[in-house]
């Protein structure tokens, strides 16, 4: 075959190629817009006999056998499962339930269809919150596919199946993180019935290989706002040795501690890592109690940005906090006046001071931080 | 003998030609793998959950402003409720000559306040800092005039968050594009230090109120032929580059960076004609010669809008910049390139970026010369070259079409005018508004005083755009 023949083949295959993928792509445009078109129409006529037949309690559905392959009518049911409440919901599930659309869905996540099948599959699922589609969400908390892991969590979540909390926590430790972020999601959503399993799961953990997984477990207890945990999160904080296990204790603490937290807090406010330091000073400012005020004040004059910055801010939240801040304007400090000088504009207080001045409603700290402010000529080089 | 090399070097231009389009195919196959999968998280996904999260890391948005007195509050609003759960926005004022200082201090009732300004990367002489006390968390930063790179990094300077995203004040940001993004940095906090995003012209489309209401293909030409080259782009080279870990370029327009990697390696390179491809370089390479585990990824469903030009004399202007950066970047890191120390970066992706981007203009313009001269002189095969073009054409389109299937991942441009207007552009642009691109680059090579000025965009406007576009 002489080199020309073959060029002409190959261009031939070349624009029979393109013309395959030129039909295609107006094909598939056209199909997306009609599918679109149809799907929406049909998706408004179902959530308009739904709602008309969940007002009332049925024995029977309107609808054909094979409606659970209709992914119109599952999207109907979604749309009102999200809104709907009360006895509206038992209804709901009771459509769920005959039309065999929980089943439906089960069938598709268990089979080898590919991922976005199976993912609309896990969603719908979540969706529905049917509580019998529990034991195939827990089983596929160990699917290969990341995202069909995080929506069955989901799932488990909405429908509040707490015997999930333990399976949940068993993959914590090595799950991506992007997984064991939404995992701790979920585990939030428990709310206070996630408490006590993940203070087990933490207490078991701690000191080994799965400190990934003791951080977001420590950071859900502190999302939870369960005060019982306060000892157990000082007790952890005592024997941490990975600070990042510490910072996010000193986060928790600062949410659930409370007065008790104060002291491990004290003693991280003046640990030689600059980063527990300063979420110290942010978590005794969560805590809230002022007698802490003398406290950071000193942190002003630490020799850490971050630690001066954070201990301004909080003690421009605190009663009291502000009389100790423009003291530290008036001190020999710079660092301290500035890092006061910045909580104080972000507070208001700066704005305050100047409205006061102005109106000549000030007094001796206005005069202060507007002196300090007007003599330092804006920002430093 | 000069017949001899005439004919080698006329079908040696056709074959690099062919060779370049089936690279880009290769690209485009293996960026379907990744839209694939971004398809499905898109519809089923739920990344959105992110947005009630206590695990999403807070992100600074950092955004430039050079007399943008006539956009810059509507841009900052409509920032302001890009979908994340905490955010805070820094403008900085980069000397504006205009009133874009005063318009915002009016809009978001700013106060000058007195902070200390850490210059972890050294920038022009702040001077000012401002910060609002509305809804909306703004700091901006007053400054000299020392153009796009130093305003940005005096925004990162300015950051109070570990992630900034650089952007433009020009840009419409798609609800979701920040959760995308930052999905993409929690997936690895440790390694992640880059994340690029999906930029997408707006001209033609529809805006009320800087958001976009509904995505349309300009009917001008010239941006008409920019959306098909940006969703060639976005669509069908980058998804490929980030899979493999190897993207040699985070788009100015969008890009979420560490801030303590951005700072290790000094930040923006002030008057660099392609700052965000030099910092994106540096990155790899300071990562790599310090053996630091590290990756830079891209997330097309990270979208953002921003207006082209309209006119062939501003796409001029825009496209020599373009050129003259990537030329300095070359220079830059020659020792990257084919270097297998620097893995898939310097033997795959910075290697096609210096022989396709780099190269390739060279090369096609040496095509119009010898090509021509040697049909007429009667060195080249009529029959051989009538093919290698066509080939070229067929392979081409291919290319332009797979990106196009790709798009569809978005479901945009779906009305029958739609489609017949990126259909034609498929079909037309190898023939004239190729060309005129080359010769553009070409004159970036050649130089000159015009070809280091940067030039201004002429933007309409977010807010004007859409009508007659």
């Amino acid at each position: 075959m002489n080199p020309a023949t073959i060029g002409l083949i190959a261009v031939a295959v070349v624009f029979f190629i393109d013309v395959i993928l030129l039909t295609g792509l107006v094909s598939l445009k056209a199909v997306h817009r009609r599918r679109r078109r149809i799907h929406a129409a049909r998706r408004a006529e179902y959530v308009t006999v739904l709602s008309r037949h969940l007002a009332f309690q049925h024995h029977t559905d309107p609808f054909g056998t094979n409606i659970a392959d209709d992914d119109a009518f599952l999207d109907a049911v979604i749309d009102l499962r999200n809104i709907v409440s009360g006895t509206e919901i038992d209804n709901l599930t009771g459509i769920i339930d005959r039309s065999g659309l929980a089943k439906r869905q089960e069938a598709r996540l268990r089979s080898r269809f590919p991922l976005g099948r199976r993912l609309r599959a896990a969603v719908s699922l979540a969706e529905m919150g049917d509580e019998s589609s529990a034991p195939v969400l827990i089983e596929h908390l160990d699917d290969r596919e990341p995202e069909i892991r995080i929506q069955c969590a989901r799932g488990l979540g909405r429908i509040q199946h707490t015997s999930a909390i333990d399976p949940i926590l068993e993959r914590f430790g090595f799950e991506q993180p992007w997984v064991r972020a939404r995992f701790a999601d979920t585990l939030v959503g428990f709310g206070t019935k996630a408490t006590w399993p993940l203070v087990a799961y933490i207490r078991v953990n701690l000191g080994h290989d799965q400190n990934q997984g003791v951080i977001e477990a420590i950071r859900v207890l502190g999302t939870i706002g369960d005060q019982e945990v306060g000892p157990t999160l000082a007790g952890v904080l005592r024997v941490a040795s990975d600070p990042e296990v510490a910072i996010a204790t000193i986060d928790a603490l600062g949410v659930v501690g409370g007065p008790l937290a104060i002291r491990p807090l004290k003693y991280t406010f003046r640990h030689p890592d600059w980063r527990l330091r300063a979420k110290s000073a942010t978590a005794l400012a969560q805590i809230g109690d002022p007698s802490i005020n003398p406290v950071l004040a000193e942190g002003l004059e630490d020799e850490n940005w971050w630690v001066r910055r954070n201990s301004a801010a909080a003690l421009a939240i605190l009663p009291g906090g502000t009389d100790l801040l423009l003291k530290a304007i008036e001190s020999e400090a710079p660092f301290a006046a500035d890092a006061a000088t910045e909580a104080l504009a972000d507070s208001g207080e700066l704005a305050a001071a100047r409205a006061r001045f102005e109106a000549g409603e000030a007094n001796h700290g206005d005069r202060v931080l507007l002196g300090y402010v007007t003599a330092q000529e804006a920002v430093p080089k | 003998m000069i017949f001899d090399a005439l004919r080698w070097v006329g079908y040696a231009t056709l074959v690099y030609f062919i060779l370049m389009q089936t690279y880009l195919i290769w690209l485009g196959m293996r960026s379907a793998a990744v839209m694939r999968r971004v398809h499905h998280l898109d519809r089923f996904g739920r990344v959105s959950d992110m947005l009630s999260s206590q695990t999403s890391p807070p992100v600074s948005i950092v955004i430039p402003a050079y007399n943008e007195e006539a956009g810059i509050v509507d841009s900052v609003r409509s920032m302001s409720i890009v979908g994340y759960p905490r955010f805070e926005i820094v403008v900085t004022n980069d000397g504006s000559t205009d009133d874009t200082l005063q318009v915002m201090i009016d809009a978001f009732h700013l106060e000058k306040v007195r902070i200390p300004y850490r210059p972890d990367i050294p920038t022009a002489e702040v001077r000012g800092i401002y910060r609002g006390h509305g809804s909306v968390d703004i700091t901006v930063i007053d400054k000299a005039n020392a153009g796009r790179a130093d305003a940005l990094n005096a925004g990162i300077n300015a950051a109070r968050y570990p992630y900034a995203l650089c952007t433009d004040a020009d840009v419409i940001l798609d609800a979701n594009c920040l959760v995308g993004a930052m999905r993409r940095v929690v997936e690895d906090r440790v390694r992640t230090i880059a994340v690029g995003g999906n930029i997408r012209p707006l001209n033609g489309s529809r805006v009320q109120l800087g958001h976009l209401i509904k995505a349309e293909v300009p009917k001008k030409l010239v941006p008409r032929m920019q959306v098909l080259e940006y969703v060639r782009t976005f669509l069908a080279s980058r998804p490929a580059w980030s899979g493999m870990e190897a993207l040699p370029l985070v788009s100015g327009a969008f890009g979420v960076w560490k801030r303590s990697a951005v700072i290790a390696v000094g930040g923006f390179t002030s008057g660099h004609m392609g700052e965000d491809m030099d910092l994106t370089m540096r990155l790899h390479r300071y990562h790599i010669d310090n053996s630091i585990p590290y990756r830079i990824v891209y997330e097309p469903s990270a979208v953002i809008w921003t207006e082209v030009p309209e006119t062939l004399r501003v796409l001029r202007r825009q496209r020599i910049r373009w050129h003259r950066g990537l030329m300095t970047a070359v220079k830059d890191f020659m020792p990257m390139t084919f270097n297998p120390k620097y893995g898939k970066v310097g033997m795959v992706t910075w290697a096609a970026m210096f022989l396709f981007e780099y190269v390739a203009p060279i090369v096609e313009f040496v095509g119009w010369i010898t090509i021509p001269v040697a049909l007429i002189l009667g060195a080249l095969n009529t029959t051989s070259l009538v093919i290698l073009l066509a080939l070229a054409f067929g392979v081409g389109l291919l290319n332009s079409l797979i990106a196009l299937l790709l798009d569809e991942t978005y479901g945009y441009f779906n009305s029958k005018a739609d489609t017949a207007r990126l259909i034609v552009m498929v079909l037309i642009e190898n023939f004239g508004l190729r060309q005129i691109t080359v010769a553009w680059r070409i004159r970036a090579i050649i130089g000159g005083k015009e070809t280091r000025a940067w030039g201004n965009m002429e933007r309409k406007g977010v807010a004007n755009l859409g009508a007659g576009a």
